[in-house]
């Protein structure tokens, strides 16, 4: 394996990621516990600036926890920590968000699901962005749709349509493609990636491939433990999904995993 | 799916056969119910002709229908007021049961207090206040309106109050994140999500409301407002004119099915778009 993960390396690639985009990092830093159980204990979790840090572990694992606890939802769990982004400001309303569930209104059509953000917000909707947003995911035929006339794929893709048009600047994603066939997924990953350029991600996954597909920093959470692991060479994400390095990194992971 | 779409797939001997299927199947779904009932009038006709039944005991079909033309316009003006205490209650009853499991919803203390309540006035056979009701309430309208309303509203509240519950959990999660205020909460998730639940107690409700209304004109006679169809029952049954409560009794059936065809149409509208209840799927 050829990863390099030491920060300075890291850095040094941050030229090629970033877009016109820059996003700040976010460190999570603490203790999580579930009715007095012990989840994890004293970890840290970096999120690398404007690029893609995925947390990789086996279902039941606690991965969703700890977005959610970025993501200031309900976990159930007591969290003893502080979660600060690395530009030291309030992270409230800077998050956006994806699940493995769509979450699409299903009373709303597919311009109305993407608007949701600004029209709870009481912002006017930039509708000219929007249908350029819709235009570039490949939806402009389905405009007028509704969430029940869509495949899964394309549910999923005015999902990321919807947090696009969000513009904050840390996505959070769970588990947004296992629940895809292995094309779709390909091409969504594809298209996040694209698209996501320059905003700082955090992928939750139980998939090694697609962590080593698309992590520019890889956490593995398993016993109660986060460790980091080192990427896939290359800092352009996506990587080929023939790229020989990382399919063989991905390979790795999955050991890792199993043992 | 256009006939020029079709035209391939009836080639096909098992779709054909599929089709044969689903087409009689169309053709029956009204031509039994229709043979059905020309059935049961020929052998009620008959009961009664060959047991030379008296009609003030059991009057064949003929003589319903000719009381049905022949007293039509005082049965269509009772049709018309029993309707009209009909569809007031059920409006009464929506904007009650529904206000209701808002309020519930967003206040667990008035939940609390008053959900026991809704629950006894329910559970509590309306022939039994209403004579109460009447004693009361000076209004034979606003009587009526409360014995109806109080049948029918408690539906719309359970059904809309469980539909209010029944938020998707994720979607709960993306309003917080987008930091929704309650009442979009409200406004843009809990109520198109109860939607559907509402619908479904509406049409209950819808039925309920007829019900409360002919239970109301029974307890509280004619006197002030007119009569209704079961007061018009009533009074036919003291003269021993069988025919004509056979006739109006006809019409508050025909009654309570237009109106729940009407909330069948309602909600197919409402929800032919997006929820699953509606939805064709196209394979």
């Amino acid at each position: 394996m050829a990863g390099n993960v030491g920060s300075d390396s890291y850095e040094s690639h941050m030229g090629v990621i970033r877009d016109s985009y820059d996003a700040p990092g976010l460190r999570l830093a603490g203790s999580v516990r579930f009715g007095g159980v012990p989840l994890l204990a004293d970890v840290t979790l970096d999120l690398a600036p404007g690029g893609w840090t995925c947390l990789l572990g086996p279902s039941g694992s606690g991965k969703s926890t700890l977005l959610r606890l970025i993501a200031g939802l309900d976990t159930g769990a007591d969290f003893d920590g502080t979660i600060i982004p690395s530009d030291d400001k309030d992270l409230s309303g800077r998050v956006a968000y994806m699940a493995q569930d769509d979450l699409l209104m299903p009373w709303l059509d597919l311009r109305g699901n993407v608007a949701l953000g600004a029209r709870l917000r009481g912002d006017p909707v930039d509708w000219p962005r929007l249908d350029a947003l819709v235009d570039r995911l490949g939806l402009s035929d389905h405009a007028a749709k509704r969430p029940a006339k869509l495949s899964g794929g394309q549910r999923q893709r005015v999902a990321l349509a919807r947090t696009l048009m969000e513009n904050k600047d840390f996505v959070l994603l769970d588990e947004p493609f296992s629940a895809l066939d292995a094309r779709t997924r390909a091409d969504m990953q594809d298209l996040a990636a694209r698209h996501l350029a320059g905003r700082t991600v955090l992928l939750v996954t139980h998939d090694p491939m697609e962590a080593a597909r698309l992590g520019h920093k890889i956490y593995l959470m398993e016993n109660n433990a986060l460790s980091e692991i080192p990427p896939a060479p290359g800092a352009t994400v996506p990587r080929p999904g023939d790229d020989a390095a990382m399919l063989s990194h991905g390979a790795a992971l999955l050991e890792r995993l199993r043992t | 799916m256009t006939m020029a779409d079709r035209a391939p797939a009836l080639l096909d001997a098992e779709e054909s056969r599929r089709q044969a299927r689903a087409r009689a199947e169309r053709i029956a779904r009204w031509a039994l119910p229709l043979v059905m009932l020309l059935g049961t009038l020929w052998l009620w006709d008959r009961i009664v002709a060959w047991n030379e039944i008296p009609h003030y005991i059991l009057p064949g079909p003929g003589r319903v229908w000719d009381s049905l033309t022949g007293d039509w316009a005082m049965l269509w003006e009772a049709a018309l007021l029993t309707g009209k205490i009909t569809l007031m209650a059920l409006a009464l009853a929506v904007a009650g049961g529904a206000g209701l499991a808002i309020l519930f919803n967003q206040s667990k203390l008035l939940e609390l207090s008053l959900y026991p309540y809704a629950v006894i006035l329910q559970v509590t056979p309306v022939v039994s206040i209403a004579p109460l009701i009447f004693i009361y309430v000076e209004s034979k309208t606003a009587g009526m309106l409360l014995c109806a309303w109080i049948v029918a509203f408690f539906p719309v509240l359970s059904s809309t109050t469980l539909g209010l519950n029944s938020v998707d959990h994720n979607l709960r999660d993306l309003f917080r994140i987008y930091g929704a205020t309650r009442w979009q909460k409200l406004w843009l998730l809990q109520l198109p999500s109860a939607l559907p639940y509402f619908l479904g107690g509406l049409k209950i409700a819808g039925g309920l409301s007829l019900i409360g209304a002919v239970v109301a004109e029974l307890v509280a006679g004619t006197g002030g407002v007119g009569a209704g169809l079961a007061a018009r029952i009533q009074e036919a049954g003291y003269r021993l004119n069988i025919a004509r409560m056979f006739a109006a009794l006809s019409m508050i059936a025909a009654m309570g099915v237009v109106i729940f065809a009407a909330l069948s149409l309602l909600a197919h509208l409402l929800l032919r778009k997006w929820h699953d209840s509606a939805i064709k799927r196209e394979t």
